[in-house]
């Protein structure tokens, strides 16, 4: 094997823009890494371009299998049979586990795949391991994305015949910057630069926002403006976005998603096909490893099939005396998966209520994403949006990295003669930045849904007398509480003056500049004073490690609330 | 350099805004100052056209349309504008300032597509034109301490 192994580099590199005004063009590429499938595109001068590995396939599965300490992956391997992909020795689902710790749900539900996902629920990094010669070997999503990526990239230059180094990267919407700060480390370990990272459904809302101006031929910044709904819902998450757009500009007015996807429905379905499955799903066994590969795959198979079929017959022998033979109908599959479509709906509606646009005002909705194809979902779209057709105008599977790819040239500074890159994405936040104060309260200081760049800033104040440290606690999220939320960072602020409770004012202001990097600053001021009491600290966040989701609760058990914050509310 | 920079116009709304708000001049001016203080050094050099947005007063100022522009106008003024101060296409050494004046615009944007803060924000300045005879900086906002261009952000 001639394969190259992955290099590493220094994952802060966050400079590389000015390099790509070189000689030659080095046009970013857009790629789309998802839970079950990848994809890369470019921009070929004229149009978006998806490329193809050696076996013609634009769509590669997205894993790698740990054979006799040599690694590859799903660009250049070539499975004998699907079977292969579940017998443990192949890690796949990375996008479900990068940055997530050992006490989050979706890593509890990984527990059910063929390799290993072991929990010890203190708040650290799953144990993940691959079967290797009857041996678990272990690993990190990031070293198995990174290997991934090594393939893609080999793949790209290889049919580019240039060196490739910058990327814009399509993510889930619900991603903390935490979890994009793993995934960049990833793309480093492959020698890849992130330009940008976009929100699926942004992507897919630059390709919208382009295929509008191509039809209308308007003028730059006139014309009508066209509201748009996108969702995408592939095997690991579910985003959804609302999208202002006129004149290749696209405003996202809102963003919403959620962990939720076709891997939910496929063990759904698994555990209604086989209702006692847990223990063996969990048991790791090689036997059981089998079976298990066998149930997954009739199960997929049916899904697929009920996508053209109002119903389906599973007809599996697991050995062991285990035999499934039944027929599926829709109904059936509707209900098994109530609480998945449940949450695809209240994505929809909550999208529209934050962007605060009517379901009349919507132009176009869009339907993209893996899941695309399943009826109930085609019908739960159109219904919520009121709407009798969907938008026809993008290949479902590829729409999130064709929008990656135009991306990729706009942020590279390549122009069009035709104006096909004359477009604008401009963002917004796809959770709310804020900090621990009143206890446990999450106070937002960057709401979620604010266009970016931005800056906000808010007041607190301390909660004891003569408290002269205040602990800053930063998360990042949507639900109330900070446990909810994910822990960005902390730091102390140090030298408050003694005063009685409630004097102080602490002023915290969050900043995501240019290139959306969040920055928090916070400073003291005193009564009558002009300046700050002491110098303010500027803190460039993410600052947690990984796996180090156990450390709010060490804090708390160590300091209790001596350090805590409340908010000042100004009349 | 300060003290070229203190004889500049661009100085006067980050200046003004902070000294609304002193107890808070700590950082944000800070930010600001620098941040325009960047901004200033690359215009001088090149970028004759970023300097318009800084020296303006009023939201309609900001985005360059009269007074009475229709919903549709403050659209089209926004989206005209965010191609070329958002960061995102602005040129390389300018990301820091445009991100400045883009936040500026979005703002103002924010405010005038909204009928209602539109409203009030109208009524607001015409009686600042009535007391008047000072000009239209953020210093005119004395009667209005309980905003500024920060507090006027929607999202």
């Amino acid at each position: 094997m001639a394969e190259q192994q992955y290099t590493v580099a220094s994952d802060s590199e966050t400079t590389g823009e000015e390099k790509s005004s070189s000689t030659y063009p080095d046009i970013a590429i857009g790629v789309d890494i998802g839970t079950s499938q990848c994809s890369v595109a470019v921009w070929n001068g004229s149009q978006v371009e998806l490329l193809k590995n050696t076996r013609n396939q634009k769509l590669m599965l997205s894993y790698v299998t740990f054979k006799d300490e040599t690694p590859s992956g799903g660009i250049s391997n070539q499975l004998n049979h699907e079977y292969e992909m579940l017998s443990g020795s192949t890690i796949f689902n990375m996008k479900r586990l990068i940055g997530r710790v050992d006490t989050d749900p979706v890593v509890h539900a990984s527990k059910k795949l063929p390799f290993l996902v072991q929990t010890l629920n203190i708040g650290v990094r799953p144990f993940i391991a691959a079967l290797v010669n009857n041996a678990w070997r272990s690993t990190t999503p990031e070293e198995v994305l990174a290997i991934f990526l090594v393939e893609l990239r080999a793949m790209a230059e290889l049919q580019l015949k240039r060196p490739i180094r910058n990327v814009v990267l399509t993510v889930p919407v619900s991603f903390s910057r935490f979890q994009l700060t793993r995934i960049e480390r990833a793309c480093a370990m492959a020698g890849l630069h992130v330009l940008r990272l976009m929100p699926e459904p942004t992507a897919v809302a630059l390709l919208y926002a382009q295929q509008q101006q191509q039809t209308v031929h308007e003028n730059m910044g006139s014309g009508s403006e066209k509201n748009a709904l996108i969702f995408n819902m592939g095997a690991g998450y579910t985003d959804v976005a609302v999208t202002a757009t006129a004149g290749g500009v696209s405003q996202i007015k809102a963003l919403a998603g959620a962990a939720v996807g076709g891997e939910d429905i496929l063990q759904n379905m698994m555990g209604h096909l086989l209702p006692d499955s847990e223990g063996l799903l969990l048991s790791h066994g090689i036997k059981d490893i089998r079976r298990m590969g066998m149930l997954r795959v009739a199960t997929q198979d049916a899904i697929h099939r009920l996508s053209f079929q109002t119903s389906v017959k599973v007809d599996v022998d697991l050995g062991n005396g285990t035999n499934i033979c039944r027929t599926i109908n829709w109904e059936e599959f509707e209900e098994v998966n109530l609480k998945v479509f449940e949450k695809c709906e209240s994505l929809i509606r909550q999208c529209l209520h934050d962007a605060k646009v009517d379901i009349e005002d919507l132009t176009d909705v869009v339907l993209v994403g893996g899941c695309s194809s399943i009826p109930k979902l085609r019908t739960l779209v159109k219904d919520v949006c009121k709407k009798q057709e969907l938008y026809q105008g993008m290949n479902p599977l590829e729409a999130a990295v064709a929008g990656a790819a135009l991306e990729g040239a706009v942020a590279s500074g390549v122009s069009d003669p035709f104006g096909n890159l004359d477009l604008l994405t401009i963002q917004a936040t796809p959770l709310a930045i804020g900090v621990r104060a009143d206890g446990k309260e999450f106070v937002p200081i960057i709401p979620r849904n604010t266009t970016m760049p931005a800056r906000r800033e808010l007041s607190f104040t301390t909660t004891h007398a003569n408290q002269t440290e205040a602990l800053i606690l930063i998360y990042e999220g949507e639900g109330t509480k900070v446990e909810e939320n994910h822990l960005l960072g902390y730091f102390k602020l140090v030298g408050i003056p003694p005063a009685p409770q409630g004097v102080p004012e602490i002023n915290i202001c969050m900043d995501i500049d240019a290139s959306h990097v969040l920055r928090v600053f916070a400073g003291v001021m005193m009564p009558g004073s002009e300046h700050p009491v002491a110098p303010f600290m500027e803190v460039r966040m993410p600052t947690v490690d990984d796996g180090h989701g156990w450390c709010a609760e060490v804090l708390h058990r160590a300091y209790g609330s001596t350090l805590d914050l409340v908010t000042v509310h100004k009349k | 350099m300060l003290s070229s920079l203190s004889a500049s116009p661009i100085l006067t709304i980050p200046v003004a805004s902070s000294s609304l708000a002193p107890r808070r001049a700590g950082f944000r001016s800070r930010l600001i100052v620098t941040n325009s203080a960047t901004a200033y050094k690359e215009r001088s050099s090149a970028q004759g056209m970023a300097a318009t947005a800084t020296v303006c007063g009023s939201l309609y100022e900001v985005l360059r349309i009269p007074v009475g522009a229709t919903n549709q106008e403050i659209k089209s003024a926004y989206r005209r504008l965010a191609r070329t101060f958002h960061p995102d296409v602005a040129a390389v050494g300018r990301k820091d300032s445009s991100a400045d004046e883009f936040m500026k615009i979005h703002a103002a944007y924010c405010t005038l597509s909204d009928p209602e803060k539109r409203a009030v924000y109208d009524s607001d300045l015409f009686k600042r034109r009535l007391n008047r005879q000072r000009p239209l900086t953020a210093a005119g906002f004395s009667g209005y301490t309980g905003r500024n261009w920060e507090t006027d952000q929607c999202w």
